[in-house]
């Protein structure tokens, strides 16, 4: 039963009728997203995002490993998401589902196929050594909206991760920890995030961050994948009824502005996060040094 | 000692949740219950008039493999025995249980999930009591490492716990049982009890003396962890009732 | 009772917390189960044979006039159903006989007869299609392992809709609220308007301040469902119809999520209905 409950003939008719009147379940206006928080673990690359009652975890790893043959001078980087019954309950264990692929394939177009991470940084010796970027994502909350949420995560997860430093000395790749060297930021080339629209009463009303309920009640998806300076890099209406041309380019308008407005976010957390771990090296550097001349300090 | 820290049902989907943190081995684990569910493509199942556990650990960073799915058999085995699967409702009905490591190291591929396990149990009970299946005790857990002189660690780090001789998982009910004993590297008897000994301390804060006399060793190990999953639960249980137990 | 008494599984009850009255059994209600004791080593009479322990972790009560015990446990829990309780149920398919219908998720069906309804008969019954909602009570949930769960829209000694208003729940919206909040607003809704308290019933203010606030508008029809699901309908309400229903729900799902004191419930109806430009 790998299924959510389907809606009542109640909840569809009433979400669509209060949608003509342009009023939302949650109140929110037809362009606006539910309350975002991004938040940063100890750990680089851990980031968790909450939208509305979605959340999710996405923690970003690296190891090295050996290049593609057909690729000698690229790195890896893999977006892994599974969807378990923590998310859930209609979700099994262990099963792939339609979403999962779903989900997954958009993931990876609009962050991995539009090279916002730069794997050509990845390489370390050609052909023999590179790193592999790894972003796990692990939903703990679904209500509606996966994709946005998900690439939010990923995006601001590659941001803040540092890997190890490694260099070639006499053909042997030497990988220094994270408290020998300052480790690495990776090399972001831009940053595309997607913004899905879901539409209703034949394409006539169409909403942005939608809940589960607004998911099962709406006729079609749009999602609309851009970064900050308006470059459109993926673009998909993947089922339901037909959708009229003007939706896409009214909307990529309004996607954009969505896209600065979470990168704004993405951006203050990052910032956050960034002078807290100063403060606290700080500290510990002072507190290492107090160690070492007891002495002086009294 | 920093013991660990805990917090029940931060999760809204799930029928249940818990999310737990050890400090000392850094580990930060997020489980989820659902129960009872229907299992489909089970209706069979071996026992019809029990519920089936099932039991699913997801790696932080990594694809899921023989390890985990090791791990996932000894925790089906803890927490199946305190399952009440005959209970109303419960009856050929699945119990599932999630686990994700969310923070901290990460179990190499071929390692033992030995000094991962009692964060992972704890997480499971935890949830388990979230969710209000129906069980017949509680338990707790704890992992520790003898080194080459016989020291004995309580939850030892990644790097201790890869130095150590043996390394020993030992779980008690709340009644006192030796549920699980896992162990892993050379040992001699006389250790294993010692460190069945230092276990049992740790888990009930209590230790029996060979003259039978009852010893407090809270002091040395800080609170025993049944008091901190008793705790937990009463916290929890506050706030969800606050409304019924302020009017009082 | 200052401190509650919180139990883990396999903790014994004190016998001091226990209705010590009258003759009548004493009944168990969930989370509890009688174990009888191992004859001790060293016999008194004052050891009884049988202790009642915890299976799952909460508050014990007691319910002095029932003469039952239970355990209050966790308020996001899943649905089990149980014998008389009011559920809020969707129509799956139906069989000559039965609807078939969903009253928890990711979990088996439970029949509702075609005809348990009030006044209905093989030419007069309801034709109910997927996807349609029904307030039923719980008529039985058989024994033993994969028995049928099955419901009713109407009393069988009197054929009527006891109380009033099983049956189709047309129009109006569901909204989702946990196990426990629905236990709370079932109580709310039924005492409402006999006793005012200050403090309201069960915690609850939020359904006699709906009440006043949107006696204006029309009012507004509610079913709780201990199923957590709590359907609304203010058909009543005309312009503000749609306006008005989405607020209650807000406010129900709102005081749910972040427990909600009643001042702040109280501040909360007040905010919404601003929110939601519904004049009162």
């Amino acid at each position: 039963m790998n299924k959510e409950a389907p809606l009542s003939i109640s909840e569809r008719d009433f979400i669509l009728n209060a949608l003509r009147e342009d009023v939302r379940l949650d109140g929110r206006a037809a362009d606006q997203l539910r309350p975002l928080n991004v938040t940063f673990g100890e750990e680089y690359g851990h980031v968790k995002v909450q939208l509305g009652r979605t959340s999710l975890i996405v923690r970003i790893s690296a190891e090295v490993t050996k290049p593609h043959d057909d690729r000698p001078f690229d790195g890896l980087f893999t977006i892994a998401m599974e969807l378990t019954a923590m998310g859930s309950p209609a979700w099994d264990n262990g099963r792939q589902g339609d979403l999962e692929t779903y989900v997954t394939n958009v993931l990876d177009r609009v962050v991995r196929h539009s090279n916002a991470l730069d794997t050509e940084s990845l390489c370390i010796v050609k052909g023999v050594s590179c790193w592999s970027i790894r972003a796990d994502v692990h939903i703990t909350d679904y209500d509606g909206n996966l994709i946005d949420a998900a690439c939010i995560g990923i995006m601001a997860g590659l941001q803040h991760f540092r890997r190890q430093d490694a260099v070639v000395k006499d053909g042997q790749v030497i990988v220094y920890g994270l408290d020998e060297r300052v480790p690495v930021a990776l090399n972001i080339t831009h940053k595309p995030l997607s913004i899905t629209f879901h539409t209703f009463d034949e394409g006539k009303k169409v909403i942005l961050d939608a809940t589960r309920k607004e998911e099962q009640a709406s006729e079609a998806d749009v999602v609309i994948g851009l970064n900050n300076a308006g470059d459109v890099c993926f673009m998909s209406k993947f089922s339901g009824s037909g959708v009229d041309a003007m939706v896409f380019v009214d909307k990529t308008s309004v996607a954009l502005e969505k896209v600065k407005e979470i990168n704004a976010i993405i951006d203050k957390a990052l910032q956050a996060d960034l002078s807290k771990r100063a403060k606290t090296g700080m500290l510990e550097e002072s507190r290492a040094e107090n160690d070492r001349q007891p002495e002086l300090e009294v | 000692m920093v013991g660990p820290t805990a917090s029940l049902s931060p999760l809204v989907r799930a029928d249940g949740s818990a999310s737990y943190q050890c400090p000392s081995t850094g580990s930060n684990i997020l489980g989820s219950v659902n129960a009872p569910v229907e299992l489909p493509g089970r209706r069979d199942a071996l026992k019809p008039e029990d519920a089936t556990v099932e039991v699913f650990v997801k790696p932080g960073t990594a694809p899921a493999s023989v390890g985990e799915r090791y791990v996932e058999g000894i925790i089906r085995g803890v927490v199946g025995r305190l399952i009440l699967g005959r209970e109303r409702g419960y009856q050929r009905r699945g119990v599932v249980i999630t686990l994700a490591i969310v923070g901290g190291e990460n179990v190499s591929r071929g390692d033992s999930y030995l000094t991962l396990l009692p964060a992972l149990l704890h997480t499971a009970l935890l949830a388990l009591l979230s969710a209000s299946v129906p069980l017949s005790m509680t338990f707790s857990a704890t992992v520790l490492s003898v080194d080459a002189a016989g020291k004995i660690t309580r939850e030892p780090s990644a790097e201790d716990a890869a130095a150590a001789k043996s390394l020993h998982v030992l779980a008690f009910s709340s009644k006192g049982h030796l549920l699980l004993n896992e162990s892993q590297g050379a040992f001699d008897f006389d250790t294993w009890e010692r460190v069945r000994e230092r276990a049992s301390a740790i888990c009930h804060g209590t230790s029996v003396g060979e003259d039978g006399d009852v010893a407090m060793v809270e002091s040395a190990d800080g609170q025993p962890l049944e008091g901190t999953i008793r705790e937990t639960v009463e916290d929890q249980v506050h706030r969800d009732y606050s409304w019924k137990i302020d009017a009082a | 009772m200052s401190s509650p008494l919180i139990l883990l599984p396999g903790d014994e009850i004190p016998s001091e917390y226990l209705p010590s009255s009258s003759s009548a059994p004493l009944r168990l209600g969930p989370g509890l189960r009688l174990l009888s004791q191992p004859p001790s080593s060293k016999p008194t009479s004052s050891t009884p044979s049988h202790v009642l322990t915890a299976t799952q972790a909460g508050i014990f009560t007691t319910d002095a006039k029932k003469n039952a015990v239970s355990i209050l446990s966790s308020p996001n829990r899943r649905y089990i159903p149980v014998v008389n309780d009011l559920v809020i149920a969707q129509v799956h398919h139906s069989s000559p006989d039965y609807f078939h219908c969903m009253v928890t998720p990711q979990a088996p069906h439970v029949v509702l007869g075609q005809l348990a309804f009030e006044g209905a008969t093989k030419k007069t019954r309801p034709m109910l299609k997927q996807g349609d909602l029904v307030y039923a009570r719980v008529l039985s949930v058989g024994l033993g392992a994969g028995a049928e769960v099955e419901l009713t829209c109407v009393n069988p000694a009197t054929g009527k809709a006891e109380p009033g208003g099983l049956g189709h729940l047309t129009g109006g919206m569901v909204f989702d609220i946990s196990n426990g909040m629905a236990v709370r607003l079932m109580r709310a809704s039924s005492a409402s308007g006999q006793q005012q308290q200050e403090d309201g019933v069960a915690g609850l203010v939020v359904l006699d301040e709906l009440g006043k606030k949107l006696e204006k508008v029309g009012g507004f029809e509610i079913a709780v469902g201990r199923n957590g699901k709590v359907w609304v309908d203010c058909s009543n309400g005309g312009d503000v119809a749609v306006k008005a229903t989405v607020a209650i729900g807000r406010c129900l799902t709102t005081i749910d999520q972040h427990d909600l004191v009643p001042a702040d419930q109280k501040k909360l109806v007040s905010r919404i209905l601003r929110e939601m430009k519904i004049e009162v």
